[in-house]
């Protein structure tokens, strides 16, 4: 248990405490927001195994706490079946999570999620929801695992309605400035999920549109920067640079030295240069952020990728390596991995053994939720040519290698990646063709 | 699969291999729900802050954890992955650049696979199509000296695809390995290049403007965004796109100019239509209209998709309608303002000669239609007026004295000009909508001042006419009768 941190009450002929919450609570230490586990049972340890990525862990600790009832209160199972169901769907596992999902009453805004529903356990408890907001996201969410993205979709927009309409007009007698500013921020998260949603399926006007609104709000650099990115990736590469330049005004007039903010601006610095194929400015700004910041994953990634493009496998291949080797916590993301694996098979023609010795430390080091899957189908996609052609040789004895070699790369690799296989072609085949 | 693993044995002619990647430009990874989330949404119940001695309480106890931008390198925690330090992180979008995974330019090495290196390697890189072929790389200028064992060559070779249907790239490399003997190596890469986007377009033609309306169709898999897309015009053609009017209401600088609608064409299928207006205007006034405008211009289209990787196209040269060169042109210089059914009028015309000859002598007539049912107009009196010449680009009056003989909106039409000398006979040169009335009046016999009852007994007759200014009156002479006598009784009335 965390030792209680608001200082013990003072005798009464003392000068008085300063924190208005103190003159509110008589005991500090009965007070259930002393602690995280005093406000529920275990919940520092959850939190903990969250960050850690111990997802499977969660699973087994929130299985155990049912079965031997250690809950005791209605708001503690709320709060384990939400970190349930979110390890269920970090593990990809969303049918599971589905049947977790459907314990509980379909709607969530029902009585039995109310604090004022059971005066026994809250006697002199503040009306309001006991439903942690993350539960609302995951029930919108979880469709789109299943398949539905339109229900998504729906729950995405009634759940900003229903922030709009019913939280964020209280008036500021009724709740604290805390809690508005918080609803404010979940107002933000739902929008940017909703545009996330969008941009996948590259409905690119509808993302203009909504990010056109949060940025009439509130003209923060980082969403700017993501209009620029937005920009880019449908190929308006001047609407880019103003958005680019909008940021960076913003960034140099605030002055407030924000290493992550200066990062920012040169991160999209050299984007603009990668795209005007101007690789060596854009390595020299990707290296000015690493020497800020050197946990900059960001900056790490896309300087190998230049570094590529400027033929220099080798280096690129380096940089990425040894960034796992450094700050293997920020390092470790699926999008690196899958840049590394895409540049071994470049690299090196033996390079199945070393994707998998890079799978096998991935194994021991990831945290649960990491989705290696691309990499070991990347692997089986080069074990399985050769057979491959032998059986399609045998089955088109007279036809020339090239029509093979085609037939072959159709069979087994999806047809956006086209590699040669290797020292097939011989003499005999060029006199063919 | 039979025969598997027997892959690797069938190497060994070839010490080389060539490795082909194609490198378009990378792309910004999206990824949808990152998953990450605010503590305070996920460990206690949404309203639980409205309490304010847990408003006060609980953001003490999460500032220890939640502090992201602190990262120590040996503290094996992946909070990043599950903290949210940003409300925007749930767009997905950190600007994170992933490789491209299909065909752009040609990334090509060769991997040296044994362990012999290799010596004096000559590498050529050609694209084939069915017309031509195209070199792309010749190294035997400067042969690559070696390639160590297990070691590589890279070189990009860039080619912009203009023909369409099959390519094939054929790599070839000539070595000495540890034999004496020069090895040759071909390897062929196919391809098929197909059209990413058609073009239609349509000319109308509205009295002197001609409008060209163009319709983009995108084929390609990804959504096109439309960077330029403009009409050359040809010589002595003038174009302005036509637009919608920008309506929108935008005050914030900032948003207007980074929000300027984008045009983006749907992948799979979508459209995107342009409307330009074009004028064709000469220098030399008498050249009014050459015959060989037939050609309108070009269409030049250039798009980007992802990161701004561009594509270009250039359309065949568009073609007018033909515009036939005019030689005489027929205007009505007055007609009555009203025409009333089964009286003759006047019309007066010009005939205008717009070449530099003499023309003429001109005969006029109105053309006979299907049926005499049909006519609603006829020339009243001789048939066919004779003209005398025209000189070269004047011109000369003439007046048809035309009768209507149905009522309503009538169109006078079927003006026939013939030419005797070079037998051409223009017809269409003029219509004219006019309407036919007929005139209904009545008439009021009143009783004067006499005594006598009065017994109408007929119009004996009427005069009608037209004043230019006072526009129609009618005469009219009645009888009257009364216990004695016959009267006759002359009335005038104006129609207004």
């Amino acid at each position: 248990m965390d030792m209680p941190e608001s200082p013990p009450p003072q005798p009464a002929n003392s000068s008085p405490i300063t924190t208005a919450a103190a003159d509110a609570t008589d005991d500090p230490l009965s007070s259930p927001y002393v602690s995280l586990n005093s406000h529920c049972h275990e919940l520092s340890t959850l939190q903990d195994l969250a960050c850690r990525g111990a997802w499977r862990t969660i699973l087994d600790k929130v299985a155990r706490s049912r079965s031997l009832s250690l809950l005791s209160k209605p708001h503690e199972h709320l709060i384990y079946l939400t970190f349930n169901l979110l390890s269920l769907i970090k593990l990809r596992r969303y049918s599971d999570a589905q049947q977790e999902l459907q314990t509980l009453d379909d709607d969530l805004d029902s009585k039995q999620y109310l604090f004022e529903s059971y005066p026994d356990h809250y006697p002199n408890h503040k009306a309001g929801s006991m439903v942690p907001f993350a539960l609302r996201w995951l029930h919108a969410h979880l469709p789109l695992t299943l398949g539905d993205r339109q229900l998504s979709l729906d729950r995405l927009y009634s759940l900003l309605h229903f922030i709009r309409d019913k939280k964020l007009p209280q008036n500021r007698d009724s709740i604290s400035e805390v809690s508005l500013t918080l609803w404010k921020k979940r107002e933000t998260f739902v929008v940017n999920t909703i545009i996330s949603y969008h941009l996948s399926q590259k409905e690119f006007k509808v993302c203009l549109a909504l990010l056109k609104a949060e940025i009439s709000k509130n003209e923060d650099p980082l969403l700017v920067s993501q209009l620029g990115y937005v920009q880019m990736q449908y190929g308006d590469l001047d609407g880019a640079k103003r958005s680019f330049e909008a940021v960076e005004k913003m960034v140099v007039g605030s002055e407030s030295g924000d290493v992550r903010l200066k990062n920012l601006v040169s991160r999209n610095k050299a984007l603009m240069y990668l795209v005007e194929k101007d690789y060596i400015s854009a390595v020299r700004e990707y290296e000015e952020c690493m020497e800020r910041d050197e946990s900059d994953f960001v900056a790490i990634n896309n300087k190998a990728i230049c570094l590529m493009y400027l033929r220099d496998l080798s280096d690129s291949i380096k940089v990425l390596e040894s960034a796992l080797e450094r700050v293997p916590t920020v390092a470790l993301n699926e999008t690196l991995v899958v840049n590394l694996c895409s540049m071994y098979e470049l690299a090196y023609v033996n390079h199945a053994d070393v994707k998998k010795t890079l799978s096998t430390w991935i194994a021991r080091v990831a945290p649960d939720d990491f989705d290696t899957s691309f990499i070991i189908s990347k692997m089986h996609r080069y074990d399985h040519l050769p057979s491959c052609l032998e059986m399609v040789r045998q089955k088109f004895p007279r036809k020339s290698l090239q029509t093979v070699h085609l037939a072959c790369v159709f069979l087994t690799t999806s047809l956006s990646t086209w590699k040669a296989s290797n020292g097939e072609a011989s003499e005999t085949d060029c006199a063919n063709t | 699969m039979s025969g598997g693993g027997g892959g690797v044995a069938q190497q060994s002619a070839h010490s080389l291999a060539f490795r082909v990647m194609r490198l378009c430009r990378p792309s910004l990874h999206v990824n949808t729900s990152p998953l990450k989330f605010d503590p305070c949404d996920l460990l206690f119940g949404e309203d639980l802050f409205d309490d304010p001695i847990a408003a006060s309480h609980l953001p003490r106890l999460l500032s220890s954890q939640s502090n992201p931008s602190s990262v120590d390198p040996s503290d094996p925690s992946y909070r990043s992955r599950f903290l949210l330090q940003h409300p925007t992180d749930s767009l997905g979008l950190p600007g994170l650049l992933v490789l491209p995974q299909s065909f752009g330019y040609m990334h090509i090495h060769t991997c040296s696979i044994f362990n012999n290196a290799l010596d004096n390697v000559l590498v050529e890189a050609e694209i084939q199509t069915e017309r031509q072929r195209i070199l792309l790389l010749d190294t035997s200028k400067s042969p690559v000296e070696s390639i160590r064992a297990s070691g590589r060559y890279d070189f990009i070779v860039e080619h912009d695809v203009k023909e369409l249907g099959a390519h094939t790239l054929v790599c070839t490399a000539l070595y000495t390995d540890g034999d004496i003997e020069r090895k040759y190596l071909p390897q062929f890469f196919k391809f098929v290049v197909s059209n990413p986007i058609s073009v239609r377009t349509k000319v109308r033609n509205v009295k002197d403007i001609t409008l060209l309306e163009a319709c983009i169709e995108n084929h390609t898999k990804s959504n096109l965004y439309m960077d330029q897309v403009e009409f050359e015009p040809a010589q002595h053609w003038s174009a302005t796109v036509l637009k919608a009017a920008d309506h929108s209401s935008e005050h914030n600088l900032l948003t207007r100019e980074t929000f300027k609608e984008p045009i983006l064409i749907r992948s799979g299928g979508g459209i995107y239509n342009y409307l330009y207006q074009l004028k064709f205007s000469s220098p030399d006034n008498a050249q009014l209209k050459v015959e060989g405008s037939k050609i309108l211009g070009k269409l030049q289209i250039t798009w980007r998709t992802n990161l701004g990787e561009p594509g270009r196209l250039q359309t065949q040269h568009i073609l007018g309608n033909p515009i036939t060169r005019k030689e005489i042109e027929l205007h009505a210089v007055e007609i009555p303002p009203v025409i009333i059914l089964e009286k003759s009028f006047l019309v007066s015309l010009n005939l205008i000669n717009l070449t530099e000859r003499v023309l003429g002598p001109f005969e006029v007539w109105l053309s006979e239609s299907d049926s005499l049912d049909e006519r609603a107009v006829m020339i009243n009196g001789l048939q066919t007026t004779t003209l005398g010449e025209v000189q070269a680009f004047s011109s000369l009056k003439l007046q048809l004295n035309l009768i209507a003989i149905k009522h309503g909106i009538q169109k006078i039409t079927g003006i026939t000009v013939f030419d005797t000398i070079e037998k051409k006979t223009y017809d269409s040169l003029l219509e004219m909508e006019r309407l036919i009335s007929i005139l209904y009046f009545e008439v009021g016999l009143f009783c004067g001042a006499t005594n006598a009852n009065l017994i109408f007994c007929k119009i004996t007759s009427y005069q009608m006419g037209l004043r230019m200014f006072s526009g129609p009156w009618i005469h009219l002479w009645t009888t009257v009768k009364d216990a004695t006598r016959r009267v006759p009784l002359y009335g005038r009335v104006s129609i207004l």
